[in-house]
C-alpha cells in the first residue's frame, strides 16, 4: 500500500492525546488528602496498575478513530506488484563483457571470456541470453534471444579493443534489452575489471524493478600495477638549415615500486635511440630523445618501453610530418597604394605555427587557377570578381576556404549580384572619425576563435588602436558580429558559406585608415584571423582509439591527395585500418567522419596512391586505460538497481486508466466512514460512562 | 457490682449531633450523665470505703485496721479489707499528628478524627473527674506538645486545652514529617510517678512493633493502659471512586491512585494491621479498641468502664 499524501501520516501523533488524557490527566486532576500513604505504598505493582487504562475500550475507540481519520487524509492506494523479483520461470540474461584495452592486463581477458561462457552454459530450458561487448561504446554481439551455443560462439569471436572503458553505454543498452524482455526473470551479468575511471554515476541508468545485476569482478584481487607511455610530444626546431624535431615521452608507473626500464624511439620502422629510465612509484618520468631531422614526408614513429602485464600501453605511436604552410592569396587593386599589403604580408610571414605562404596578386591578373589550394583569400580593397574568376573563388569558398573582404572605399552597390548573398554584411557609407580622434573597438566577442586568445588579462590590448575611417556594415541575418566600434557599428562580421567562411573587415588592413597595424596586437590578431578564416587545425601527431576522425577539420591529412586545400572535397579517399580493413571516405560531405577503433597506424590514400605511400595516422590506446584503479562493483550495482520501490516511467501505475487509478484510491472513503462510525460509538460510550459516574 | 450493658442509652449520643454543642464541658456532661442514667448507678462509684473481706491478722499489720467488733464477738483478730482507693491518676494521651485531622467535612457534618478524639478525651476526663480522680492530659505529635499535669482540679484546664486544640487550623502541620509515638511516650512515662490509668488515643500509622515498643515504655512502669484506635470510615473501607492524586497529610508525599484497583488490597492490609495491633497490644495486657468516627461516643465509655472494673480491682 502506498499513500498519495504521506505527509498527513504525521497526524498519527495525535493518537498520543487520548493516551495522555487517559494515563496522566485523568489520574492527576483531583488531589485528595489522605492520612497516610503507608498502606497504599505497600501494595505491590502499583506502578503497573497505575498505567492500566481505566477505560481501555474507550481509548481504543478514540485511537482507532484518529488513526482511520489520518489514514483517510493520507489517501492510500494499492499498487500492483508486477515488478517484484520473480523466482521462477525462464530468464533473460544480458552478459556485458568488457573488451576495453585494460582487460588485456595479465590473463583478465581469458578469464573474462571463460566467465562469459560459463554464464552462457548455465542457461537452462527456455532461458535466453544477449552478449553485449563494450569498451568506449557498446554493441550487441549476439542476436537478442540467442541460445547458449550461439552466445559461446560470440564470446569466442570477441576480440580485445584498444578503446577505453565506459560503462554507461553498456548499461544503457542493457536496460533497453531488459525493459523490452517479456521473460519473467531478468538478469544482467557485468564481466569487467571495474576500472574506476570508466564509471560516472549520473543516476540516469536504472534497471527495471526485479532485475538482478550480478558483477563478475576480474580486477579486484590485488592491486594492478602498470608502466606505460602516456604522452609523446614533438617539438620543432626551425632555426637551422633543416627542421629538426625533438621527441619526448612521458612514462607513467602506477605500481608501488620504482621501475627501471628501457625506452626506445623508433622512426620509420627503425630504432633510433634507446634510453634507460627509472620511473618512480606512482609517478611519472619524462624521457627526451635527441633531436632528429624532420623527414621529408609524413613518417611513422613510436616510443616503446619494456613490455609488462598490460602491453597495449607499452608503445605509443605518432607521426612526424613536415609543416604545411597555410596558402594565402592577397588580392590588391590594379593600382594599389604604396605598401597597401605590406603590413598584412609581413605579419603573416612571421611565425611557424603555422607558417603562412602569402602570394600577392593584382585583381586584373587573377585567373581561376589562382584559387586552387588556397586556404585563405584576402580581397584587399578589391571588389569580388565576377565571371569565371568569381565563380572559381566562390567554389573555393564553398569547398572550405576562407575569404576576407576589406571593402575600403569601393562601391559595394556595383558588386556582382551573386556575391551579395555570400557577403555577410551590406557595405554602407563611409564613416569618418578623424574629427574626434578616431574610434576604438569597444565590443569584442572573446568567445570567437579570432579573439579568444586575447580574453585573458594582459594578453592583448585593442583599446589603443584608433580607427579614423571605416565603412558602416549592416550584418546579414545569419552573420555574426565578432567586433564593434565604439559607435556600435560592426567592425568584423563573419558568415559561414558552404564549408568555408566569409568575413568582412570594415576598416583597412594597412595604416591608411587606422593605426591598428602599428599596435602590438596586430600580429597575433592577423594570425588568429588567418587560422580562423583558413580553418587551420593544429596537426595531431596521434589520435586515441575510439576517437572520431573528422577529415574536414584535418586538411593536412587530405591535402596531399586532393591537390591542395579548397579542391574538390568530394573526391573519394581510402582509409585502411591496421588490420587491413578499408573504408571509403571523403574530405567533406557525407563520409568525412570515421571512428578510429584499432590501435596502430591507419593509412589514408588517394585512389591512385600505392599502398604504403599514403598518409599515416597514428592511433593509440586511451592513456586513461593505464589507470587501473578499482571500483567496488557493489557501488555500481547499487546505483543502477531500483531502490525503495522506485519505479521506471511507463510502469503499471502510469499506464493505468483514470477509472483504475480512481478505484485504487477509493480506500479513503471507507476509512472516513469507519472513523465516523467509531466516533459515534465513542460518543455513546463516553456518555454512558459519564452517567454511571 | 451491676453489670454494664454496652450500647445502652446511645440514641442521642451520635458524634455528628454532639458536634453541634459548642461547649466541651456541656458535651461531656451530656454524654456522661446520660450514660450514667442509663446505668442507674450512683455517680460516686468507688469513691467510698467499700468493704471487701476479712482476713486473719498477721504480725506487722496495722492494728488500726483490726475489726474490733468482730474481735468482741469472736475473740480473734481480723483485719478488714476494702476496695482499692479510686482516687487514682487518670491520664489521656492524645495523638494530634496531622493524620488525626483527617475526616472533617462541614457540608456533610462529618467530624475529624481529632475532633472525635477530643470529645472522647473530654468525656473520659469528665467521667473520671466525677470519681475524683486526678486527671491529666498530654498531646503528642512526634514529641510532647501540651501537657496538663495530674490534678483533681484540672478538668477545666484540660477541657480548655482540648477546645483550643480542636480549633487549630486543620492543615497547620501537613507535610511536617512522619510521627512516632515512642519518643513522647517515653518522656511521659517518666512523669507518671504514681500508678496511672492511661488512655492512648491515636490512629496508629506506625508498624505494630513500633507501637508496642512505645506502649512498653508506659506499661512497663505499672500503668494500666487502654488504647483507642481511631479511624475514619474512609480509612477502613477506602470508598473512593475517582482516580486521584493522594497526598499524605504527614509527609506531604503524593501518589496517583486508582481506587478501584487498590481497594481490596488496601482493606486487607488495614484489617491485617488492626488485627496485628489488637493481638500485640493484648499481649502487653493493655486493652485495645478500634473505633471509627461514625460510632457513638458512649461505646467508648462502656469500654473504659469495663476495663476499669477489671483493672482497678486490687486484692
Amino acid at each position: 500500500m502506498n499513500f498519495l499524501a504521506p505527509a498527513f501520516l504525521a497526524g498519527l501523533v495525535a493518537i498520543a492525546v487520548p493516551v495522555v488524557i487517559h494515563l496522566i490527566h485523568r489520574e492527576r486532576r483531583v488531589v485528595v488528602p489522605f492520612p497516610s500513604l503507608m498502606f497504599l505504598q505497600r501494595i505491590p505493582y502499583r506502578s503497573v496498575r497505575r498505567q492500566k487504562l481505566r477505560h481501555l475500550l474507550l481509548l481504543l475507540l478514540r485511537c482507532a478513530a484518529l488513526a482511520l481519520l489520518v489514514a483517510a487524509f493520507a489517501r492510500p492506494f494499492f499498487a500492483k506488484r508486477q515488478n517484484a523479483i520473480a523466482t521462477s520461470g525462464a530468464r533473460q540474461v544480458v552478459i556485458l563483457l568488457d573488451q576495453s584495452a585494460s582487460m588485456g592486463y595479465g590473463d583478465r581477458w581469458t578469464r573474462a571470456r571463460d566467465a562469459a561462457k560459463k554464464v552462457a552454459r548455465g542457461l537452462r530450458g527456455n532461458d535466453r541470453a544477449t552478449l553485449v561487448l563494450f569498451a568506449g561504446d557498446a554493441s550487441v554481439a549476439s542476436e537478442p534471444m540467442a541460445t547458449p551455443d550461439r552466445v559461446v560462439a560470440a564470446v569466442n569471436a570477441a576480440q580485445l579493443s584498444a578503446e577505453g572503458t565506459r560503462y554507461a553505454p553498456a548499461l544503457k543498452l542493457a536496460t533497453q534489452i531488459v525493459a523490452a524482455s517479456t521473460m519473467p526473470r531478468r538478469e544482467v551479468v557485468v564481466i569487467s575489471d571495474f576500472q574506476k575511471i570508466g564509471w560516472a554515476n549520473h543516476n540516469e541508468i536504472v534497471f527495471p524493478q526485479g532485475t538482478v545485476v550480478t558483477p563478475i569482478d576480474l580486477g579486484g584481487a590485488g592491486r594492478a600495477t602498470d608502466v606505460g607511455v602516456s604522452q609523446v610530444t614533438t617539438d620543432r626546431d626551425s632555426t637551422g638549415v633543416r627542421d629538426h624535431v625533438t621527441v619526448a615521452a612521458r612514462l607513467v608507473n602506477t605500481g608501488d615500486k620504482p621501475r627501471a626500464l628501457a625506452a626506445t624511439l623508433a622512426v620509420g620502422g627503425r630504432d633510433v635511440e634507446t634510453q634507460q629510465a627509472t620511473v618512480p612509484a606512482r609517478g611519472a618520468k619524462q624521457v627526451a630523445f635527441a633531436s632528429i631531422p624532420v623527414p621529408s614526408g609524413a613518417t611513422r614513429g613510436a616510443v616503446r618501453v619494456t613490455p609488462d602485464s598490460l602491453v597495449e600501453d607499452d608503445q605509443l605511436a605518432f607521426t612526424i610530418a613536415p609543416d604545411e604552410a597555410v596558402p594565402v592569396l592577397l588580392v590588391e587593386p590594379t593600382t594599389p597604394r604604396e605598401h597597401q599589403s605590406l603590413f598584412l604580408e609581413q605579419a603573416l610571414a612571421i611565425g611557424d605555427r603555422p607558417t603562412f605562404r602569402v602570394d600577392v596578386k593584382t585583381v586584373n591578373a587573377l585567373t581561376p587557377r589562382d584559387f586552387t589550394g588556397r586556404a585563405l583569400v584576402v580581397l584587399d580593397e578589391v571588389a569580388p570578381p565576377n565571371g569565371a574568376v568569381g565563380a572559381a573563388l566562390r567554389a573555393t569558398v564553398n569547398a572550405g576556404s576562407g575569404l576576407l573582404i576589406v571593402p575600403g572605399e569601393g562601391r559595394a552597390e556595383t558588386w556582382p549580384a551573386e556575391w551579395r548573398a555570400m557577403v555577410p554584411a551590406q557595405i554602407g557609407r563611409l564613416i569618418d572619425r578623424t574629427s574626434d580622434a578616431g574610434g576604438t573597438l569597444s565590443a569584442i566577442d572573446y568567445a570567437s576563435p579570432v579573439f579568444e586568445l586575447f580574453n585573458a588579462p594582459r594578453s592583448g590590448d585593442f583599446s589603443t588602436a584608433r580607427f579614423y575611417r571605416y565603412r558602416a556594415l549592416a550584418p546579414q541575418p545569419n552573420a555574426a558580429v565578432l567586433a564593434r566600434f565604439d559607435d556600435n557599428s560592426p567592425a568584423l562580421v563573419e558568415q559561414p558559406v558552404g564549408e568555408g567562411k566569409v568575413l568582412v573587415w570594415a576598416s583597412s588592413v594597412d595604416a591608411y585608415w587606422t593605426n591598428l597595424p602599428l599596435q602590438p596586437v596586430f600580429l597575433p590578431f592577423v594570425h588568429q584571423l588567418g587560422k580562423f578564416a583558413g580553418r587551420y587545425a593544429d596537426p595531431r601527431p596521434w589520435f586515441t582509439a575510439g576517437e572520431v576522425l573528422d577529415l574536414s577539420r584535418h586538411g593536412e591529412l587530405t591535402a596531399p591527395f586532393l591537390g591542395g586545400r579548397g579542391s574538390d572535397s568530394t573526391t573519394e579517399l581510402v582509409l585502411q585500418s591496421p588490420s587491413g580493413e578499408r573504408t571509403r571516405v571523403t574530405a567533406a560531405g557525407a563520409n568525412h567522419l570515421l571512428t578510429l577503433r584499432e590501435q596502430g597506424f591507419y593509412e589514408l590514400r588517394g585512389r591512385d596512391t600505392p599502398v604504403g605511400s599514403g598518409r599515416p595516422i597514428a592511433v593509440n590506446v586511451d592513456p586513461a586505460e593505464a589507470d587501473l584503479t578499482h571500483l567496488d562493483p557493489q557501488e555500481m550495482v547499487a546505483a543502477v538497481t531500483a531502490v525503495n520501490g522506485e519505479r521506471l516511467p511507463g510502469s503499471d501505475l502510469n499506464l493505468a486508466t483514470p477509472e483504475e487509478q480512481e478505484r485504487r484510491q477509493r480506500v479513503w472513503w471507507y476509512l472516513l466512514l469507519g472513523a465516523l462510525f467509531l466516533m459515534a460509538g465513542e460518543t455513546a460510550m463516553s456518555n454512558r460512562l459519564s452517567r454511571s459516574r | 457490682m451491676t453489670a454494664i450493658a454496652p450500647e445502652q442509652g446511645t440514641s442521642f449520643l451520635d458524634p455528628t449531633v454532639l458536634s453541634r454543642i459548642g461547649n466541651l464541658e456541656l458535651l461531656a456532661r451530656t454524654v456522661v450523665e446520660g450514660f450514667i442514667n442509663g446505668l442507674h448507678r450512683s455517680p460516686h462509684l468507688g469513691a467510698s470505703m467499700d468493704f471487701a473481706e476479712h482476713r486473719a491478722y498477721m504480725p506487722g499489720d496495722d492494728i488500726r485496721r483490726i475489726d474490733w467488733r468482730l474481735y468482741a464477738r469472736s475473740d480473734r483478730y481480723y483485719i478488714k479489707e476494702y476496695e482499692a482507693d479510686t482516687n487514682t491518676n487518670f491520664t489521656v494521651i492524645l495523638d494530634v499528628s496531622p493524620s488525626m485531622r483527617y475526616g472533617a467535612d462541614p457540608e456533610s457534618g462529618r467530624i475529624s478524627k481529632l475532633t472525635y478524639a477530643c470529645y472522647l478525651a473530654a468525656c473520659l476526663t469528665y467521667f473520671s473527674s466525677l470519681q475524683r480522680d486526678r486527671v491529666s492530659l498530654a498531646t503528642v505529635d512526634g514529641d510532647v506538645v501540651d501537657y496538663v499535669p495530674p490534678s483533681a482540679k484540672h478538668l477545666q484546664l484540660i477541657l480548655h486545652t482540648l477546645d483550643r486544640l480542636e480549633r487549630k487550623g486543620r492543615d497547620e502541620r501537613v507535610g511536617a514529617g512522619k510521627t512516632t509515638l515512642f519518643k513522647p511516650l517515653q518522656k511521659l512515662s517518666e512523669n507518671l510517678r504514681r500508678r496511672s490509668f492511661v488512655i492512648l488515643i491515636s490512629d496508629f500509622y506506625e508498624d505494630a512493633d513500633d507501637v508496642v515498643k512505645a506502649l512498653g515504655e508506659v506499661r512497663g512502669r505499672g500503668n494500666d493502659v487502654i488504647v483507642f484506635h481511631l479511624l475514619d470510615p474512609h480509612e477502613i473501607d477506602f470508598s473512593f471512586s475517582d482516580a486521584s492524586n493522594f497526598i499524605d497529610l504527614e509527609t506531604g508525599e503524593k501518589m496517583p491512585v486508582i481506587p478501584e484497583y487498590l481497594r481490596d488490597k488496601y482493606r486487607e492490609i488495614v484489617r491485617e494491621h488492626t488485627a496485628t495491633l489488637a493481638k500485640r497490644i493484648g499481649e502487653t495486657r493493655a486493652d485495645y479498641s478500634l473505633f471509627d468516627t461514625s460510632k457513638p461516643l458512649d461505646r467508648a465509655l462502656f469500654t473504659y468502664l469495663a476495663a476499669r472494673q477489671r483493672l482497678l480491682r486490687v486484692r
